[in-house]
């Protein structure tokens, strides 16, 4: 189910309601909710439901027996084997179809006629997301982070539905001690709540998409088709494209969990604003970055142990970052531009320094850049994009709002947050009444913006 | 066990006052009895079009009433009118749509276009050259090339593009997903392919449409011709057969129309099996000018589905997981395809 659809907009007035309704009976509540979450992801494929239980189970039983164990060894092995059994989960979703094509061309072109069987798999929705919180509460028990929970708490976790599709990738110890006691009626953040769906709901539909449908993937469809003023628009308007699109749908998931008591972690914060790569990454996607940050980079060994070893942590972590998102070598090359960026601020860090807007200019601009690989179908077009860069020709797709909306994206990243700030705290400070009045009107005015084949996919939905 | 995060929440910025939960239930359905009042025969109507299911009843549930209420009411006209110029969509108006003139019944259907009951005579257009050996008579120059369909023609229509871009052909991508010539609620592919037509002037026009197909079309008296009979066919034939004779403009351009490979589940290789015996049907009177493109034998030979085929010497898989769609690979088959029939009718391209 995806949110900004009629199906939702029917299903949530109701699981609202009946959450509030029974959420002082704890023992009814959490059954109903764990019963609301599969309904939504059902709504895909049935099927799904089996794999995300199957997941379910397979972390819980090994988190208990890693906190039952005293022996080290056993807790290591199990640990290991539970992340082991989660990335092949993944692995068989999402990669299997990407490597045997790979492999098959090797062991071809080696002469070598074995080659593996393929198969056309569908890939559950939201697997990577859920698969990584899978890991995060095996991994955070085995760390004695949390104590093992009881097995609905953990079913609840990793289906919870706001997140459950593309995030935020909650931590197992940021949302299982919410469901130790019922959420507070009396504390809710309805405004925070509704400005977050408002604002989500304009980013991806009046924005992204427009973006879409009007420049961004005509031209990088077929660059070839395009000359350098296009192309070079096209690479503007996909960057703001996937802001809006993925921060527009974890700010929808974090306002309704707001609306249902919870709380998640911040995902974005105006990212393009970012003057090093480091700071790009404290900023776009936080909840990955943070993963990533605690079960890769640091368990490799972060920058403890010399130049060399940081360098290859670093390269390792962006590249299977980049990989998580998909099986294809644009995602790799994404990885590996951003991996490269990383250790050539490290290694200048404190030697070299720019003005900030030098800094900004420079970082944005090879952020844009590594979108191309990334959004390009194939590496042969991306490249092919690149070398339409410096084919002069007419600015065919050069429309007003197109620019307008474009590069105001940007500049609302640059300019101060207080005024906006401000704003919003007047607008969330308004009675409930006119917050729901408020919130029609958006969404009369946004499904307006639609065309009549709907919403498309979030661009995240299928990572 | 922590309860306190490290890293930055949602709720660390300033922010305005928590309220009840009751609050937050007011502000929903404040927000959703708007929304059913001024939209509900959208809601409707979006139900209407869904699969049968759990969720098209749900939607239905809430949709009818929500409807009757609407249409009961000024408030939706007014919505319309002010928001009316925020649709990305073209206006679909004039002539030429299927529901202009509902269909009174299989044989009126047949008869469409023909003169009513009346024989249809037979004229050379009937004849495709190559089939009867003799030389095709090959247009000048292939410059707008519209690729056109359902989500069948995707990605089709970007490997054509990026194929032709090199020939100075300027390809038109116009997919639109989730429609179907039995499936008129979301595009009129009657009065669709008009202003296709009439606004782009294609020179040649690529179709590759009907995952969405097997609605019933509205027949004589009120009843429904439900798919996949004799009936069903004739009205589909019927109306790809107009559609046919908008994009071939008296002969201006050449259509080529792609039958449907074999989807995996059953019910839909029924809808598939009428659908591509119904464009066999409609193409018959335009042979010289509309070429049917058997996509079926290539994808599914005997009739069976298979998800991976020979591709170059390896074993590739063709379709998409949902076993309906072609992926990358089966599209590139598809282009090849296409190309060829495309050399052969116009010089521009070589061959």
């Amino acid at each position: 189910m995806v949110f900004p659809t009629v199906q939702f907009a029917v299903f949530f007035p109701i699981v609202l309601a009946l959450s509030w309704a029974l959420m002082r009976r704890q023992s009814v509540w959490k059954p109903f909710m764990l019963s609301a979450s599969y309904v939504f992801y059902a709504a895909a494929n049935p099927l799904f439901c089996v794999m995300i239980a199957a997941v379910t189970l397979g972390n819980q039983a090994c988190a208990q027996l890693i906190h039952r164990s005293a022996d080290a060894r056993v807790r290591k092995r199990l640990v290991v084997l539970a992340v082991a059994l989660n990335l092949a989960t993944l692995g068989v979703f999402k990669y299997y179809g990407f490597f045997a094509t790979e492999i098959n061309g090797l062991l071809d072109s080696a002469g070598l006629g074995l080659p593996l069987p393929l198969a056309a798999i569908a890939l559950p929705v939201g697997i990577s997301f859920i698969i990584f919180q899978a890991i995060s509460y095996t991994v955070d028990v085995y760390r004695g982070l949390i104590q093992p929970a009881s097995t609905i708490d953990v079913a609840l976790y990793l289906s919870f539905f706001p997140h459950l599709v593309a995030g935020p990738i909650v931590r197992a110890r940021e949302f299982i001690p919410q469901l130790a006691a019922p959420r507070d009626p009396r504390k809710v953040a309805v405004g925070a709540g509704v400005a977050l769906i408002v604002i989500g709901l304009v980013k991806k539909v009046a924005i992204a998409d427009f973006l879409a449908r009007e420049i961004v993937d005509p031209v990088f469809g077929v660059p070839q088709a395009y000359a350098a003023p296009d192309v070079l628009l096209a690479s503007y308007a996909y960057a703001v494209q996937i802001f809006c699109d993925f921060s527009g749908y974890t700010d929808i998931a974090i306002g309704l969990a707001l609306l249902m008591g919870f709380v998640f972690p911040q995902n974005f914060d105006r990212p393009y604003r970012a003057a090093s790569f480091g700071e790009f990454w404290r900023r776009w996607h936080m909840t990955l970055s943070r993963f990533l940050r605690d079960f890769l980079y640091i368990p490799l060994g972060g920058n403890r142990g010399g130049r060399w070893r940081t360098i290859r942590n670093l390269m390792i972590t962006m590249v299977l970052g980049g990989l998580w998102h998909g099986a294809a070598w644009g995602f790799v090359l994404w990885g590996a531009i951003h991996g490269t960026a990383l250790v050539v601020e490290h290694q200048f860090r404190g030697k070299v320094k720019l003005p900030r807007w030098l800094a900004w200019l420079v970082v944005f601009h090879i952020v844009v850049l590594a979108w191309i690989p990334f959004r390009a179908p194939d590496l042969g077009l991306a490249g092919s994009y690149l070398a339409r860069l410096g084919e002069w020709g007419p600015a065919t797709l050069w429309t007003a709002p197109v620019v307008i909306v474009t590069f105001l994206v940007i500049a609302l990243q640059l300019a101060p947050a207080r005024p906006m700030d401000a704003l919003r705290v007047r607008f969330e400070r308004l009675p409930p009444v006119a917050l729901g009045a408020s919130m029609a009107t958006v969404i009369l005015l946004v499904a307006a913006t639609v065309s009549s084949q709907g919403v498309p996919p979030f661009i995240y939905f299928s990572f | 066990m922590s309860t306190v995060p490290r890293d930055p929440f949602i709720l660390d910025r300033p922010t305005g006052r928590r309220l009840r939960a009751r609050d937050a239930i007011v502000c929903v359905f404040v927000a959703a009895l708007l929304l059913l009042l001024l939209e509900g025969e959208s809601i409707r109507s979006t139900g209407e079009k869904m699969d049968s299911g759990i969720q098209r009843t749900a939607v239905l549930a809430v949709g009818k009433p929500a409807g009757w209420l609407a249409e009961r009411l000024p408030l939706a006209d007014a919505v319309d009118s002010v928001t009316a110029r925020l649709s990305p969509d073209d206006d679909l108006t004039g002539e030429g749509g299927f529901n202009a003139a509902p269909v009174a019944g299989p044989a009126a259907a047949a008869g469409g276009g023909t003169g009513g009951g009346a024989s249809a005579p037979i004229t050379t257009d009937s004849f495709d050259p190559t089939q009867l050996g003799v030389k095709t008579a090959r247009l000048a120059r292939l410059a707008t090339l519209l690729v056109t369909g359902d989500s069948l023609a995707q990605p089709l229509d970007e490997q054509l593009a990026r194929r032709l871009a090199g020939d100075g052909v300027r390809t038109v991508r116009d997919a639109h997903l989730g429609t179907g010539i039995s499936k008129t609620d979301i595009v009129d592919w009657g009065l669709l392919s008009t202003q296709q037509a009439t606004d782009r002037k294609p020179d040649a026009v690529v179709m590759f449409m009907g995952a969405n197909e097997g609605f019933p079309f509205p027949g004589a008296g009120g009843k429904k011709i439900e798919c996949c009979g004799p009936d069903w066919a004739v009205v589909y034939a019927t109306r790809a057969r107009r559609m046919m004779d908008t994009y071939r403009r008296d002969g201006a351009a050449r259509v080529y129309w792609l039958t449907l490979p074999l989807p995996r589940d059953a019910r839909r290789q029924e809808i598939a099996r009428a659908v591509n015996a119904a464009i066999e049907v409609a193409a018959q009177p335009y042979r010289s000018q509309v070429r049917v493109l058997d996509m079926t034998s290539v994808f599914t030979p005997g009739g069976r589905y298979r998800a991976a085929q020979d591709v170059g010497g390896r074993e590739t898989i063709v379709r998409q997981p949902d076993g309906i769609h072609l992926n990358d690979a089966g599209a590139n088959i598809a282009r090849g395809i296409v190309l060829t029939r495309l050399r052969a009718d116009f010089a521009s391209l070589g061959g």
